[in-house]
């Protein structure tokens, strides 16, 4: 007999490999070694985990057709068995592998595509928390406004784009609109949040996306504002401010001590 | 832009988006709040969690169902049939309400229901 590791490894290997045979150990009722039977069990495997992926990236299957996805989810499938017990964390690295494969490369979109799916999924699953009330700033003093931080809902994820990949997510899962502020036709990044109970999704200019990344990053209101305008001028600072406390993607906020002493 | 200018414009930018929200059915920079305010009521009359859960569950049986229904049959090429058909039973009923609710929201929920 292998030791019980062992074992689990040539299990583990036989099951990602189709030509290759199940450990000695795997026999039927005969005594006989049973490779029919472990290919049916193989076979469920990939099917479940392949459904899986189906089910987490809805767009992606869509954009691909059945026939490519299946053969594209098979590659993964073989070369990435879950990591977890917990189904839909399966496909993680499903983006990554997409940007990687050669054949796909034809659709530069794909992979973000696929992350925005991948943080769609996340946002869903992520805790519950209620939303800063915007009131709770009315007493911020004008003179210390610029160095608010903010705790943003643990359920935003944030997907940076140079492709419309936003456009394309939304048009391959439902008919627009979806709750947006202004695309840029070129390069789309895309908020996710759910602060209640369903998936929002804002498709953000880069300057949004800049504003955004700096306050998750935890700079400050005023230099998240200053970064937002070093890419994108005409970006409106009221508008993105109410959309962040309105669209209840804060939890939180604090006024950072400012460092001027000595200067 | 100075730095006390820039920091006026941004003490000026917050209260604007801190009044425009404390007002009655704010409208905000192009972005209505209205249906997040309907989802949030409608979230506490306890259906939407539900509704959520059940979809959930439904995500797994579907795994479970296609993988165990070709199992006699398949051999190691799998064909993935199964799985196209759409998911029914209590998950679409329960669910209905809920696209009512979102639509125009873009949720991959609705699609689920609606692309399969």
């Amino acid at each position: 007999m292998l030791p019980w590791a062992e074992l689990q490894e040539q299990l583990a290997a036989a099951l990602r490999d189709p030509e290759r045979a199940p450990p000695a150990e795997c026999i039927g009722p005969d005594g006989a070694r049973a490779t029919k039977r472990f290919a049916v069990y193989r076979n469920n495997v990939f099917a479940g985990l392949i459904d899986a992926l189906a089910e987490s990236y809805p767009a992606v299957h869509r954009l691909l057709g059945v026939e490519c996805f299946e053969e594209t989810a098979r590659r993964y499938v073989s070369q990435h068995l879950p990591r977890s017990p917990v189904l839909l964390e399966y496909g993680e690295r499903f983006s990554e592998f997409l940007e990687q494969l050669e054949p796909l490369a034809a659709l530069p979109y794909l992979a973000d595509v696929a992350r925005i799916e991948r943080a769609w999924l996340e946002a869903y699953h992520a805790p519950e928390a209620p939303a800063l009330d915007p009131g709770a700033l009315a007493g911020i003093p004008a003179h210390r406004a610029a160095d608010l931080c903010f705790t943003l809902h643990p359920s935003v994820r944030l997907v940076r784009s140079r492709s419309a990949a936003v456009t394309i997510w939304g048009l391959n899962v439902a008919p627009p609109p979806w709750a947006s502020l202004p695309p840029d036709p070129i390069a789309e990044s895309a908020l996710l949040a759910r602060p209640a109970a369903e998936v929002e999704v804002v498709c953000l200019t880069p300057g949004a996306a800049e504003f955004l990344a700096a306050l998750a990053g935890g700079l400050t209101l005023g230099e998240a504002s200053e970064r937002a305008r070093s890419v994108h001028d005409t970006f409106h600072l009221t508008e993105h401010c109410t959309a962040l406390l309105g669209g209840g993607w804060v939890t939180a906020a604090h006024l950072r001590r400012r460092r001027t002493r000595g200067h | 832009m100075t730095t006390r200018t820039a920091s006026l414009a941004v003490a000026g930018a917050l209260a604007t988006a801190v009044t425009a929200l404390a007002a009655p059915l704010a409208s905000a920079g192009g972005m209505s709040m209205t249906p997040r305010q309907h989802t949030m009521a409608e979230l506490h009359t306890g259906k939407f969690v539900r509704c959520f859960g059940v979809a959930l569950a439904g995500h797994n049986d579907c795994y479970a169902g296609p993988g165990t229904t070709c199992a006699g049959t398949a051999s190691r090429n799998y064909q993935g049939n199964a799985f196209k058909l759409v998911p029914t039973g209590t998950c679409t009923a329960i669910t209905t309400p809920y696209v009512t609710i979102v639509q125009g929201h873009g949720s991959l929920s609705k699609i689920t229901e609606a692309g399969r």
